[in-house]
């Protein structure tokens, strides 16, 4: 039994760390130098002075804020919308007692092979047709259906296991299903609810297409959409560019510092759905 | 003893519905809308004329950027899917040489959780030309490699490996943390029972962690496999399909063709096309997965 060299293994370990970690240093690098610095060709060095004018470039010009505050709002209200109507329907499918529950359940789980960008154009026709294109509504709305498939799966999933004893109780105690939802069920449900949390953040925090589509208006523009642009803007000052990138990158590496492992869990249960 | 809850259909109503019309409505309808809209030739502004199948016959026939959009978004999957087995055999020696190896994965993965914009423009940036400030030509310049350097996204040959490798690269820890999770998920015991038995090492993998880790397989192949499919957003951000079509995949295809020529029928027929493909290819792969489990148990 030939086995391998441990210091090649080690090796092998350590090369992923410098591949997927490097690029993003180099950007941080690139980031702090001025536009002289990152023409002429020392990848490696440190800057010379660091710059944080760049950031004040990109902070003052790029409306900053704004974006990121848009995208608190679009992801916020999206994931508060996911986790209730999701929540109901997961706990309708896997407690009631009725004929169309395992229906239901396809119509969501065919709904996860469907590729979103296929329904770009029918959406914009419809839209334009009720006149909430170029609204943050106009991304919501998609957002939260695209998200509900993996939402319902994961939590059904979980509510299918819970004791009926619990539910049978408060029922011989007068509590009616609203009530039985509402302080028993999702009390109970929070564990999953942070998975569906944390998958629905990743996505819609990260969407690009449908912004780039549906929003036309700068002050409407979610982060993602609002980097793209000023790439576009300002494409000679590198070192600003580098800025942008990187505080449009920062909100999410920050999040992922505190919680890696609880996203790391979520990411793997949201693939695990097929 | 009560199972499960006898409500009145107004209940479930008030439970279901909500959602589920919500979901109809911006999933389903405009995917009927959509296959609707591919038989009509129809410019967005003026009235839509309906040619029946007539969009498909260009697609098909007469569309010479249509196929080689196709053959660039299969390989784009089978590239995809290439990284899987090296990110098991990566996810098995983890397990087996370190005690704590999520924090190595942890950062394996955190390019998985940033936006495409942001992950593209940093490769844009990387492989700009040296004149620009660009790593990659920059580095090989100075290793004396100057006739390696290239302008690795205007160049028809060389653009679309540039961006199956900037995807690989994004997407490296996700299948490499699925594959981890699966391995970990493996009891002990069996390990144990093997090696009494006088099988470790890779003997043991054979024979225990293969054959139990093929749901698991199958999961990473399904998302890498759909996942190219619509591969569109590193597309859209990095070329837009540049130069002269050359990155061109069929979902970027669709989207020039209705958003930037305005052929809202024939960008719908191709996104009639692209729905089909996911469903037949993810209906293929479950099928082919189900026998291989059924061959292992």
């Amino acid at each position: 039994m030939r086995k391998f060299n441990k210091g090649l293994v080690y090796l092998l370990f350590a090369i992923p760390v410098i591949t997927q970690l490097y690029p993003l240093l180099w950007l941080l690098m690139y980031s702090l130098k001025t536009n002289e610095e990152i023409l002429d060709g020392n990848f490696f060095a440190f800057p010379r002075a660091v710059q944080w004018s760049n950031y004040k470039t990109a902070f003052e010009s790029g409306s900053y804020l704004k974006f990121l505050s848009n995208s608190v709002f679009v992801t916020a209200v999206t994931m508060i919308c996911v986790i209730l109507l999701s929540s109901m329907v997961a706990y309708a499918i896997s407690r009631f007692r009725w004929k169309y529950g395992n229906l239901v359940m396809t119509i969501f789980l065919m709904g996860m092979m469907i590729p979103m960008q296929a329904t770009l154009l029918p959406l914009m026709i419809i839209f334009k047709n009720v006149h909430i294109l170029n609204t943050h509504l106009s991304l919501i709305l998609p957002y939260i259906a695209f998200s509900t498939p993996v939402s319902v799966f994961i939590l059904s999933g979980f509510m299918k296991a819970i004791p009926h004893e619990i539910e049978e109780s408060a029922f011989i105690d007068g509590a009616n299903v609203y009530r039985i939802f509402r302080s028993i069920i999702l009390p109970v449900s929070v564990p999953p609810m942070m998975t569906v949390c944390i998958l629905t953040f990743i996505n819609i925090w990260n969407e690009y297409i449908l912004a780039a589509t549906f929003i036309s208006s700068e002050k409407l523009k979610t982060l993602p959409f609002g980097v793209y642009t000023f790439v576009s803007q300002y494409s000679v000052n590198y070192g600003a560019i580098g800025a942008f990138l990187v505080m449009g990158a920062l909100p999410v590496i920050l999040i992922y510092f505190f919680l890696s492992n609880q996203i790391t869990k979520g990411m793997v249960a949201g693939a695990v759905k097929g | 003893m009560m199972k499960v809850l006898k409500v009145p259909a107004r209940t479930i109503a008030v439970f279901v519905l909500p959602c589920l019309l919500l979901y109809v409505c911006l999933v389903f309808v405009p995917i009927v809308v959509s296959i609707y809209t591919g038989l009509l030739k129809w410019d967005g502004l003026t009235p839509s004329n309906f040619i029946g199948l007539g969009n498909f016959k260009d697609m098909f026939f007469n569309d010479p950027i249509f196929w080689p959009s196709v053959r660039r978004t299969l390989l784009y999957a089978v590239a995809s899917m290439l990284e899987i087995p090296l990110c098991l055999l990566m996810a098995i020696l983890l397990n087996r040489y370190l005690r704590k190896a999520n924090t190595l994965v942890s950062i394996y993965f955190t390019p998985v959780i940033l936006s495409v914009v942001i992950i593209g423009q940093l490769w844009k940036t990387i492989y700009n030309p040296a004149s620009m400030g660009g790593m990659l030509n920059g580095v090989l310049t100075s290793l004396g490699l100057e006739s390696w350097t290239h302008n690795w996204l205007t160049e028809p040959n060389i653009a679309m490996f540039a961006l199956y490798f900037v995807s690989l690269w994004q997407y490296f820890g996700y299948h490499l943390l699925i594959q981890f999770t699966g391995v970990q998920n493996i009891p002990d015991e069996l390990y144990e029972a093997a090696k009494i038995d006088g099988a470790d090492g890779f003997k043991a993998d054979r024979y225990i962690t293969l054959p139990l880790i093929v749901p698991i397989f199958k999961i990473s192949i399904v998302l890498a496999f759909i996942g190219s499919l619509q591969a569109f957003d590193l597309v859209m951000v990095m070329t837009g399909g540049g130069p002269a079509h050359a990155t061109d995949v069929i979902s970027t295809h669709m989207y020039n063709s209705s958003f930037l020529s305005f052929k809202y029928g024939y960008g719908s027929a191709i996104a009639t096309f692209l729905v089909a493909v996911c469903l037949v290819f993810t209906g293929f792969i479950n099928f082919f997965f189900n026998k291989l489990e059924k061959k292992y148990n």
